[in-house]
């Protein structure tokens, strides 16, 4: 079979309607991954030893199995365990609100503990309640510290939003899966959800460029 | 009872089988300029802060302005309100103007309006002679300008009694006296004043009263120019030599 690239036009639709599905995984997984790793993460930093555990084995349980196991334990364990069946859609949410969670939770840590305790400090010092230190002291320097390192993670969601494949979510790649097995299309499909990808996460790069240029300014 | 502001009642305090302060009493009274000093480790900066409660104390009572430091969170947060505290690292706000700096804490602590906030901080920067400086970051100044900032933010908040815990030790020789100038300015208009510092010229010309620390507890207590001349003790005679 020739390559056609001409082709890829005959499919682009199907394409898109799979890049939907991804992108609302992503956004709406990495909206509670941020809520969640925000919580664990000021769990780490300022808990005491028991919430400061808690927060601790969420997270290397996590960050110590591969997402793929997260997934299938969500989808076929859990119905067992706790006689909760939820649909692949919502499991491949929570999967990535969970998963996110975790490291984002240590990224959020990190720039919490790289604000220099002496602040901390001078905020209580002047008589702030600790929560007024962490609103408008430690939490907007941590803030543009965390800025790099969130996108990073953001960028390594989206892509693992491919292996849902393995409970049947609809999403880019198995859109791919599902055009290849009709058309047979190998290095057409293979390139455009390539490029799709690119799009998608070039997109979330510059916008988290343009956020870190806004930071600095402020 | 006495006048006393601050009332340390025979205060202990441990850092695990670490015994810092040994007992302490010791009663300082409003216009008071005390200089603590004494050799390294012997507890001056845990003594200053058990004040404001960032240390807690093991043992005995430590009363500010009559409220004891045992006395639970929202009780301390108003004792450091009547306590300012300097540091040797200045902390200044890095993200923030002097002048906000200056104006955050009435604003956000003592409920100023944000106008009321910022002619007050404008006041107290003059004060410490920054007035042309309000408006830049702490990174844009000098490292006495910044503790001079931080002295002005301490006063904000309007306290009872100044802490400084070797306010001048991170400063270059040169940088060292407008700091000290500035507290000088501060003791003369009778602010209480609780000093930990090597400057001994300091000690002399403005503390009322003099303070020698030795394995957490006072040594030596009397008049600076008195001690300081003709040291009571021998350890005190000696840590002088070296500073
Ligand atoms: N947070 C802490 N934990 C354990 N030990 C401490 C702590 N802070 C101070 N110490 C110890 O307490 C002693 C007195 O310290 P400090 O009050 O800082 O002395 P100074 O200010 O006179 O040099 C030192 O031996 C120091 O190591
Ligand atoms: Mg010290």
């Amino acid at each position: 079979m020739e390559v056609n690239w001409l082709i890829i036009w005959d499919f682009i639709p199907q394409l898109m309607k799979g890049a939907q599905v991804t992108v609302h995984i992503t956004v709406v997984g990495l909206l509670g991954g941020v809520v969640l790793g925000a919580i664990a993460g000021l769990m780490r930093a300022y808990g005491n030893t028991v919430i400061n555990a808690i927060a601790f084995v969420y997270i290397e349980v996590i960050r110590g199995t591969p997402i793929v196991v997260q997934v299938m334990f969500l989808y076929f364990a859990l119905p067992v365990l706790a006689s909760i069946r939820i649909d692949p859609m919502t499991t491949a949410v929570l999967a990535i609100v969970i998963n996110a969670g975790a490291y984002i939770a240590e990224i959020v840590r990190g720039a919490v503990l790289s604000i220099s305790k002496g602040l901390t400090e001078a905020g209580l010092a002047i008589g702030l309640p600790r929560w007024k230190v962490i609103r408008y002291i430690v939490g907007p320097l941590a803030f543009r510290r965390l800025i790099p390192p969130l996108g990073n993670q953001f960028i390594v969601s989206l892509k693992d939003t491919s292996l849902f494949i393995v409970i049947g979510v609809g999403e880019l790649t198995r859109t791919g899966q599902e055009i290849m097995a009709a058309n047979f299309r190998a290095v057409e499909n293979w390139t455009a959800v390539a490029v799709m990808y690119l799009i998608m996460t070039g997109v979330l790069s510059l916008m988290l460029r343009m956020i870190e240029k806004r930071m600095r300014i402020l | 009872m006495t006048d006393a502001i601050i009332q340390f009642r025979n205060v202990s305090k441990h850092f695990g089988p670490l015994k810092v302060l040994d007992e302490v009493d010791l009663d300082i009274h409003k216009g008071e300029v005390v200089v603590l000093i004494g050799p390294s480790g012997s507890g001056k900066s845990t003594l200053l802060r058990c004040i404001n409660g960032w240390e807690q104390i093991t043992g005995g009572d430590l009363i500010i302005n009559g409220m004891s430091v045992l006395g639970g969170n929202k009780v301390l947060r108003e004792i450091r309100q009547e306590a300012g505290m300097v540091f040797q690292q200045f902390n200044l706000f890095p993200q923030m103007t002097a002048l906000q700096n200056v104006a955050f804490g009435p604003q956000e602590v003592r409920g100023l309006s944000r106008k009321e906030a910022r002619d007050l901080a404008r006041e107290l920067l003059a004060k410490v002679g920054l007035a042309e400086k309000a408006d830049h970051e702490p990174s844009e100044l000098s490292g006495g300008q910044q503790q001079r900032v931080a002295i002005a933010r301490a006063l904000a908040i309007k306290p009872k009694v100044m802490l400084f815990d070797e306010p001048t030790s991170a400063l270059d020789p040169e940088l060292k006296q407008e700091v000290l100038n500035v507290m000088r300015t501060l003791a003369a208009e009778g602010m209480t004043m609780v000093v930990v510092t090597h400057e001994m010229g300091f000690a002399k010309q403005v503390g009322t009263r003099l303070i020698f620390m030795e394995h957490g507890k006072i040594a030596v207590d009397g008049h600076p120019r008195e001690v300081i001349d003709t040291p009571p003790n021998d350890r005190m005679k000696d840590f002088l030599q070296h500073v």
